[in-house]
């Protein structure tokens, strides 16, 4: 044990205390504080210009004025401003708000009620030397503001737009008509719209949070990126120790100091004190971001959010998933003579850990779906699929958590087994480096 | 010899790698205090052997007992290895490294670091201490390499070719120090391609070939003049002439070989009278019967071993 233990603490120092580990550990937050901070202004449509020419062929008589009026209306940025917030109390969706918050410049172009529709059509796609692009044509229903004698319902309007077009600008357009149609039904009946709207408005309520330890306003979320940040955590400190495993042992085996530590340790003091010298590393990394976390979560007062007991079963997979792909990992190590003949044996592994970047959203959504339960039985992808259910609102039985851990440990334990012969033969062996079938034999052999 | 009193016991091992068999039913018994060559041309299961003695390699079938043990893992703290493909952690900085082994090897933390640097003083290094490995030259990572070995003082120090890749000045300072361990008390085996630093610092000489044991003996023995009809003999001065010397009627002829003279006696020729006449025919510097060396043991052992076994193809 004491030697597994100066081995550790060796492979823990030489690490820890490195530039290259410290730019690492940085990496992570600096990579979070960009997408937090910089891409939603990245993304932001602030300079996006709906502007073009619409069409209008109105039977009505009276929807093309005001439509034209909304559309003047909207070149201030105050009246934006008012329609914005009008269509949020309204409860209109994020694609929506995006959309008619951006700048228009949209001008109406009036067609005789009698115009042909199919000749209109051919508009769409003509080209206006040094004009506005024609962006849509509008043939409003004779029943879109009065419905047909005997009817009940309105009519409406039909909308053409020319091919490969930005979808914000239909979505403008179409908040134009609606506001142009509701004005001219409301002025039909002899009603004030802005009364209306009063009347038909009721204004989202901020909920509050009632916990044990208090009440607080309720931060939509939370409850959904709480998981998705614990199962992140667990792939860094996996990755972390991993990759570490990866290259320390190549660089052991290529610098030919391995047989000098093979004749002070056995091959399995060796792999445990690598083991053990990393999985401090990988706790290190993730206790720092862990702690990063709580600091932000205790700053904004959601210190409540999370249930404590999410940290120990992050521990408990970690263990796992650290000892399945780490020992692989030092496996494929020990099995090459550079990291580039180490690309190829990786791949798979490599793959495997993309796979809970992509059943994240899906399980984060529905954890209790039968994906996610398959995926929190199959290592080793099953500590990532079961962290996630055990973070949401709706976590899992208890008997799946324990059957999930019980699985992953006689998983982590059957790839220490294999890894632990691969790396017995695999240390000494130069040259042409393995395929699968010859580390299949190694296994049986040693 | 008693079990005991040997440092390395080797009965019957054999190991194979696929269809080659790399060790072939060795047997061989170092003594404690020992000082062993052991010597064969490339491939002929050298290293193979040293490793399944040091348990990294473990054999297919045969016994193995390390300083009475059953296997080298129980014994590692006392022993000392420079394995031939050898290298240090190049990041690291030499007393660190040292430092590491060192704890590896089971050295108590107290007085470890006066340990290392008085180590690193007495092979004449002082001053790298702080330095990366990487920073070393090769002769100065080669002796790193050996004071690794040897830092815990081991009882059984087993050296897979540790003068290759070293100046003349570097070789004679580890061969001092490999005399040194020796002196202190550790029990030596060494492998080595170089059969003068075998001649001159082994007690005992063994040697495989293809996987099997061709020569286990004492260097005296081996070196002992197998034929009393060949003298060999230096002048004194560069360009003396030999021609008086060749007039002797006890000799058949004299030519030159290897910076000296070699004469060969006639039938029936008195060794010992036929040096008194070289002697008194030339001024001599050195004179003796002609003894093998260990390279002309090595290369007759091989080429013989070749020869039978083309004689073999042949007839096959």
């Amino acid at each position: 044990m004491t030697k597994v233990w100066v081995i550790a603490v060796r492979e823990f120092v030489a690490t820890v205390f490195t530039k290259g580990f410290i730019i690492g550990l940085l990496v992570v937050p600096v990579l979070g504080a960009i997408v937090a901070l910089v891409m939603p202004r990245l993304f932001a449509n602030r300079d996006f210009l709906i502007e073009g020419q619409v069409a209008i062929i109105d039977s009505t008589g009276v929807v093309a004025r005001r439509a034209g009026e909304g559309m003047a209306e909207r070149r201030s940025a105050t009246a934006i401003s008012a329609i914005v917030d009008r269509a949020r109390a309204g409860g209109a969706n994020n694609a929506i708000i995006d959309a008619i918050s951006s700048t228009t410049r949209l001008t109406l172009v009036e067609r005789g009620a009698s115009t042909d529709v199919e000749q209109a059509k051919l508009w769409l796609n003509e080209e206006e030397l040094g004009g506005a692009r024609h962006v849509a044509l509008i043939v409003v229903h004779g029943d879109a503001v009065s419905p047909s004698a005997g009817e009940a319902t309105f009519g409406s309007y039909d909308l053409y737009v020319p091919p490969r077009q930005d979808d914000r600008i239909e979505i403008a357009v179409q908040s134009v008509m609606r506001d142009a149609i509701i004005d001219a039904r409301v002025a039909a009946r002899g009603l004030d719209r802005d009364e209306l709207t009063s009347l038909t408005t009721v204004p989202r309520v901020d909920s509050v949070t009632i916990g044990a330890d208090g009440e607080r306003d309720t931060v939509f979320g939370v409850g959904f990126i709480v998981p998705i940040v614990f199962m992140s955590l667990l792939i860094i400190g996996v990755m972390f120790g991993g990759q570490g495993l990866l290259t320390t042992t190549v660089e052991e085996k290529s610098n030919r100091v391995i047989e000098v530590l093979l004749s002070a340790v056995s091959p399995v003091e060796l792999m445990g004190g690598k083991l053990l010298g990393h999985m401090g590393i990988s706790l290190l990394a993730m206790s720092l971001y862990l702690g990063m976390g709580l600091t932000v979560l205790a700053a904004f007062s959601l210190f409540g959010e999370l249930d404590l007991l999410l940290i120990l079963y992050l521990l408990i997979f970690f263990l796992i998933s650290f000892f399945t792909i780490g020992s692989l990992m030092m496996a494929i190590g020990a099995a090459v003579n550079d990291m580039r003949e180490a690309q190829s044996l990786m791949m798979p592994l490599m793959f495997v850990m993309m796979v809970p970047w992509f059943l994240m959203m899906p399980i984060a959504r529905d954890p209790n779906s039968t994906l996610a339960v398959v995926v929190s039985f199959v290592p080793p992808l099953n500590s990532f699929g079961m962290l996630l259910r055990l973070g949401s609102s709706t976590p899992p039985a208890a008997w799946q958590v324990w059957l999930s851990i019980g699985v992953g440990a006689a998983a982590a334990y059957g790839a220490l087994w294999m890894a632990a012969k691969v790396f017995r033969v695999g240390l000494l062996m130069f040259g042409k480096p393995p395929d699968l079938k010859t580390l299949i034999r190694w296994v049986r052999a040693a | 010899m008693q079990t005991g009193d040997a440092a390395i016991e080797v009965r019957g091992v054999t190991k194979t790698f696929g269809a080659l068999t790399a060790v072939e039913r060795l047997d061989l018994t170092i003594p404690r205090g020992g000082i062993y060559g052991f010597i064969g041309p490339n491939g002929a299961g050298k290293t193979t052997t040293i490793r399944m003695i040091m348990s990294i390699l473990l054999p297919d079938a045969g016994e193995l007992r390390v300083l009475g043990h059953a296997s080298a893992l129980e014994a590692k703290d006392r022993i000392g290895y420079l394995p031939e493909e050898r290298g240090v952690y190049r990041k690291m900085k030499v007393a660190a490294y040292l430092t590491y082994i060192a704890r590896l090897k089971g050295l108590p933390e107290r007085g470890l670091n006066d340990r290392v640097r008085a180590a690193i003083e007495r092979i004449g290094l002082t001053g790298v201490e702080n330095k990366r490995c990487e920073e070393l030259s090769k002769g100065m990572s080669q002796k790193i390499q050996f004071l690794a070995a040897i830092i815990h003082e081991p009882d059984l120090l087993i050296l897979d070719e540790p003068f290759s890749g070293l100046d003349p000045v570097s070789t004679r300072l580890l061969r001092e120090q490999i005399l040194a361990e020796h002196r202190r008390g550790a029990t030596v085996l060494f492998s080595t391609h170089v059969m003068p630093q075998a001649e001159e610092i082994c007690d005992h000489v063994v040697m495989i070939h293809r996987g099997r044991k061709v020569l286990d003996d004492p260097v005296h023995t081996i070196l002992r003049p197998q034929d009393s009809r060949v003298l060999r003999f230096e002048t004194l001065e560069p360009r003396a002439d030999v021609n008086a010397v060749r007039a002797l009627p006890e000799v058949e002829g004299c030519t030159a070989a290897d910076g000296g003279y070699e004469v060969r006696l006639r039938e029936g020729a008195d060794a010992a009278r036929a040096m008194g006449s070289v002697v008194a025919a030339v001024p001599v510097a050195r004179i003796e019967l002609k003894r093998p060396s260990l390279e002309d043991v090595f290369v007759g052992i091989v080429a013989g071993s070749e020869g039978g076994q083309d004689a073999g193809e042949r007839a096959a």
